[in-house]
Formats: C-alpha cells, sequence, structure tokens
C-alpha cells in the first residue's frame, strides 16, 4: 500500500516532475537501432517521458532526437524530408540538424541570420548494440555511456526487441522484481518454450512451487534471490538482480541466451518494453534466434510493422479459454510477455496502490518503491545523484546456481553476479 | 470447438482497462493487518521501540525474552516464547500469534536465530505470514542472515531502519 502522493511521485515521469527529473538522469533505451537502418531513412515519431520528439539519421549517418514539432507553425516534423544532413520541414522548408539547430529559413532575406537564432530541444542520441540511446537531462550532468552486458557483447551475441505496453511503467517493472508470479502465470512456458525447456533448474522450480525469497542492496539497485530446495543440503537459487531505474535481468536456465527488460515510459499511462536476450559467451543460434523473432522467450509476437503485440487489449489478448483449461496456460493468453502484459494493463492506466493489499512475499517490491521514493527525494532535495547512473552499476549478471543451505547467496555468488567478460555465466 | 467469445465494447479489456473505468471499482474500507513484530536482539530492539511509537492499525511491538521453559525443564525443545512488549508487559508467543495475520522479525545479530525458528514454525503451523527484516552492513550481519535463512521465508537484509516502517505500511499493519 502506498499513500496517494507517493503513488503519483513514483508513476509520474514528465518534465518537471520529481520522478521525471529522476529519469532524466539515465542514459534511456529511446528506439531500436532498426528503426532508423540507414541514413537519410524517413524520421520515426518517439514519445518518452512525455516528450514529443522526433528521432533521424542524417546523411552522414548521425543520430539525431529533437523536437517534433517545427518552431515556425508547429506542425510535425515526421512529415519531413531528411536530406543532406538535415530534416527540412514539409511546410515551408524550415531545416534543423541532429542538434536541432535550424539552418535555413527559405522565406527569409538572403544573408539573413536569423535561422541561426532558432534551435529546438534536442537531445543526444547514441546507439550502443541494437538500441539507440538519450539522456534527457542537463548535458553537465550526462554520465558515461550505458555498459549494460547484453548491449556490448558481439553482435551475433545478442538480440534485442520491443513491445508497447499500455500501462504505467511502475507496474510493468514491479512484474519483473516480483519473482513469485513466475510458478503461476508462466508455469506452461518451462515445459514448452524452446528458450526456456529442458533444464535441471526447471525441475527444481517445478519441485518446488512455494520459494523463499531474500532481498539484498546492490550498488545499483537490489538484487532478488528466490531460493527453493535441491539436492539434500542444498538450496537452488535464482538471482534477479535491478538496476535503477527500470533494468533487470531474468536469471538464466542452462546454456538458454540470458533474458531481461528495459522499461521506459513513454508518457504516465504508456511504456515501451525493451526486452533483450544475450548469451556472453557464444553467438546465439539460427534456431534461437528464430525462436526470439516468432514471440517465444520473453518477446512478443507483434503485428507486422508496429510494435504493437498481437495479443493487445483491443483482441481481449486473443484469450484462449479452451488452452486455459488444458493447462496449456495459465492466464489463457499466449507468451510470457504479453502474459504479463494484460494482467499489468488490466489493472488500469496507473494501478491504484492506495488500495492493494501486500504481502510478506512482495517485499522486493516494497524495497524497490523505497528505494526509487529515496533517489527522487535525495535528487531533489540535495542534488544527490541516484544509483544505477554510474556505469560501473551496469556490470552485473543474473545468475541461477545451488548453493549449500548455509551459504548466503549474495556473498558466494559475487563473482556470479559480476560481469566477467569472455566467462561464462553461472547457471543450472 | 466452442467459437471464441468476440469482445464487444461494454465488457472487452479495450474498455475494462481505462483510467475512465477505474471510477467504478469497488471501494470499501480496507482493514488493517494485525501485525505481530518481535525484536530478536537488543540492537532490533531499540529500533522496534522507536517504530511502535508511530500510528499503525493493529500492530503490537515485542521484544524476545526468553523462551517458555520445556516440561522438562529445558530450553531448547521451546514452542512458544516469552515476549515483552513495548509497555513493559509479558505474554506468550502463541498468545500474539492467536489473532495474527502477519509476524515480522526483527534481528541485528545472531542472537535471536533460535526464537526465529520458533515463530517461523509457529506461523507455518498456523498459517500465518512471516518476514524478516535483518539490520546493518550485509558483512556484520551475515552470521544474522544465516541463523535465519531457514526459518524466514522472505528476508530482507538493510542498513536502512526506516525499511521497518516502509514494509509495515506497506502490509497495512
Amino acid at each position: 500500500m502506498l499513500k496517494r502522493e507517493v503513488n503519483e511521485l513514483l508513476t509520474q515521469t514528465g518534465y518537471g516532475t520529481p520522478g521525471g527529473d529522476l529519469f532524466r538522469q539515465y542514459w534511456l533505451p529511446a528506439l531500436l537501432a532498426e528503426e532508423l537502418p540507414e541514413n537519410d531513412c524517413p524520421p520515426v515519431r518517439v514519445k518518452i517521458l512525455s516528450e514529443r520528439l522526433i528521432a533521424f539519421r542524417d546523411s552522414e549517418g548521425r543520430y539525431g532526437l529533437i523536437d517534433e514539432f517545427c518552431a515556425h507553425r508547429g506542425v510535425s516534423l515526421w512529415f519531413g524530408k531528411v536530406t543532406e544532413c538535415g530534416i527540412r520541414c514539409a511546410y515551408h522548408g524550415w531545416k534543423y540538424d541532429v542538434n536541432g539547430q535550424c539552418l535555413e529559413v527559405p522565406s527569409a532575406p538572403e544573408h539573413n541570420n536569423f535561422a541561426s537564432k532558432v534551435k529546438l530541444t534536442s537531445y543526444p542520441l547514441v546507439k550502443v548494440g541494437d538500441i539507440l540511446w538519450t539522456h534527457m537531462g542537463h548535458p553537465d550532468t550526462r554520465p558515461g555511456l550505458p555498459e549494460f552486458e547484453f548491449a556490448t557483447v558481439a553482435p551475433e551475441q545478442t538480440y534485442t526487441s520491443k513491445r508497447w505496453q499500455e500501462s504505467n511503467w511502475l507496474q510493468a517493472l514491479e512484474g519483473g522484481i516480483d519473482s513469485s508470479h513466475v510458478s503461476w502465470l508462466h508455469s506452461g512456458g518451462l515445459k514448452t518454450d524452446p528458450l526456456f525447456k529442458g533444464t535441471k533448474g526447471n525441475e527444481y522450480n517445478m519441485g518446488d512451487l512455494k520459494p523463499f525469497f531474500e532481498v539484498a542492496e546492490a550498488d545499483g539497485g537490489l538484487f532478488v534471490g528466490a531460493r527453493r530446495n535441491a539436492e539434500e543440503g542444498k538450496y537452488y537459487w535464482r538471482i534477479t538482480p535491478w538496476v535503477m531505474p527500470s533494468f533487470t535481468i531474468v536469471p538464466p536456465r542452462g546454456d538458454h541466451p540470458v533474458h531481461g527488460h528495459f522499461w521506459v515510459p513513454i508518457d504516465d499511462e504508456n511504456c515501451w518494453v525493451y526486452t533483450f536476450d544475450y548469451h556472453p559467451v557464444r553467438a546465439l543460434t539460427t534456431e534461437e534466434r528464430d525462436a526470439m523473432k516468432a514471440g517465444h522467450g520473453v518477446h512478443s509476437r507483434n503485428i507486422p510493422g508496429t510494435y504493437r503485440p498481437e495479443e493487445n487489449k483491443d483482441v481481449d489478448y486473443l484469450m484462449d479459454r479452451e488452452g486455459q483449461q488444458r493447462g496449456e496456460t495459465f492466464s489463457g493468453v499466449r507468451g510470457i510477455a504479453q502474459q504479463d502484459a494484460s494482467l499489468q494493463e488490466s489493472m488500469g492506466p496507473i494501478v491504484d496502490r492506495t488500495k492493494e493489499r501486500l504481502v510478506a512475499s512482495d517485499t522486493g517490491i516494497i524495497k524497490a518503491r523505497k528505494k526509487l521514493r529515496a533517489a527522487i527525494e535525495a535528487l531533489r532535495d540535495e542534488g544527490a545523484t541516484p544509483p544505477g547512473v554510474d556505469p560501473a552499476h551496469h556490470h552485473v549478471r543474473s545468475a541461477a546456481v545451488v548453493l549449500p543451505q548455509a551459504e548466503s547467496f549474495i556473498d558466494a555468488s559475487r563473482e556470479a553476479v559480476a560481469v566477467q567478460p569472455g566467462m561464462a555465466h553461472s547457471t543450472v | 470447438m466452442t467459437p471464441p467469445i468476440q469482445p464487444i465494447l461494454s465488457n472487452s479489456c479495450a474498455k475494462a482497462a481505462t483510467a475512465g473505468e477505474a471510477r467504478y471499482r469497488i471501494d470499501r474500507p480496507i482493514a488493517g493487518r494485525a501485525a505481530r513484530i518481535v525484536a530478536l536482539d537488543e540492537g532490533a530492539a531499540e529500533v522496534v521501540r522507536r517504530v511502535a511509537e508511530q500510528p499503525w492499525n493493529d500492530a503490537r511491538f515485542f521484544v524476545f525474552k526468553a523462551p517458555v521453559a520445556a516440561a522438562d525443564g529445558t530450553n531448547g525443545a521451546s514452542a512458544d516464547l516469552v515476549l515483552q512488549a513495548t509497555d513493559g508487559s509479558e505474554s506468550r508467543l502463541s498468545e500474539e500469534l492467536f489473532d495474527a495475520d502477519v509476524a515480522i522479525v526483527i534481528a541485528t545479530s545472531d542472537d535471536g536465530a533460535e526464537a526465529a525458528s520458533t515463530i517461523a514454525k509457529a506461523c507455518d503451523r498456523q498459517g500465518i505470514m512471516a518476514a524478516g527484516l535483518i539490520l546493518g552492513e550485509r558483512l556484520e550481519v551475515g552470521a544474522a542472515v544465516s541463523a535465519l535463512r531457514p526459518y524466514a521465508p522472505v528476508l530482507l537484509v538493510s542498513d536502512d531502519e526506516d525499511d521497518v516502517s516502509e514494509v509495515l505500511t506497506a502490509l497495512r499493519a
């Protein structure tokens, strides 16, 4: 349960809000690199943190993320043409570069310098891995580029997709921290999904449906450990890192690729879910990549040409009641991604947390909210840099390990949860 | 095969999940939870005494005093504990758990591991939610974490005393 004002503090991310100021400390995924595939390709509308922007790639390959609307009459630059190192408005031909600087005002007299005085708001747009990242805060506080392992391994070792989720970012993130729903909502996937099935860890998962949870502080956020009984005298631990504000990695299963998410607010009632799969030491196989593109694992099956899942609220998520009765899925919705999204969207665009009834196993969520609130307030009141901004905080892995019962999951797994380039991940 | 039911406007997910429809969610008062908070050591007792001064719904705060002597006169196999409330009165764990919804043990050292075990087992028998909060730097409270691990279905290790209030508030204690 949260007080109304705290719920608003955590869920509002528009310009000038305390939560928005927090998000503007970080590099955030703005769009997939595939959306701007070549120089002078069509521009893409982007909305992040309730700001309407246009992304484009100029004639020299530079990426730009600028105010969507022309300074002249407020026309959307989405209708514009990307040409000769800029984007030209379709209405009167005003032209802007990737920094939002107006280069030409065709109606102005020759040798007039009016254009040099017009500049649209712009943010940096940088490719790291499969993603174009932006930092929407003050340039003076711009941190080093993201160093998440999924984004820095070789291209053949990683795959990223994205989907539109019609809910506030926080209820989506909380699903990533709450491992207790996995044994219920996603129980069907462990047996059948090509990106999950056939591991020893699954046997532990299905053999003990009442996991114990342990939550520990991390420099960039939290580690949430879920423990189940393994062989005599041992526990099977699944360790999920959360890096603030909205990045989580799911613990691995066998030699399957490791997956995770980055949730980015579009506005207060919608978010992008960037979903990745990567393997630290080998290329993804063709079969794995095909499975990801087909919406298996934690990816979604999107309507062709869009990033909207086929199982969306307008079609009741293609609810399959017979499959639900047969036990193929627990909720009747296909695919792990949309199993999560359908339930999180059903909470309403911004869930009213004054009315919830949390239980002890929600302690990870309680602690994450507390850390977010503390970071927002420390930034607002003292200008303190929040956890997760420092790229060193990105050097974490999820892990699945079997440990003697007496051992601390976090102390015994210190190496397992740290990125070691070229070294395989710890998995069962 | 049963033909799928087609969504129509009035009961479709597209309509039901809107902000507008949220106005029609049933809104009745939600009762607080009967929470029993037990400090397992002296460091935790200081925290519990401070937290107890805040307003709560139905939370009672205690410090573990001693195991109830077993029938054979030893303490080892005790299934009950003597608890001391923050007002100094004493009661038994079994009495306090009788109408409890959730029990939370607070520790700063491994002194109270055996008491934690007794509380966790009693909660398990009676179907009461249980959680453990261990306060202190992780490296300094490792022994306490190890001691409580087998018994607490949920453990939070934190160096922030405010987490006690945060968890209790979230649970409607």
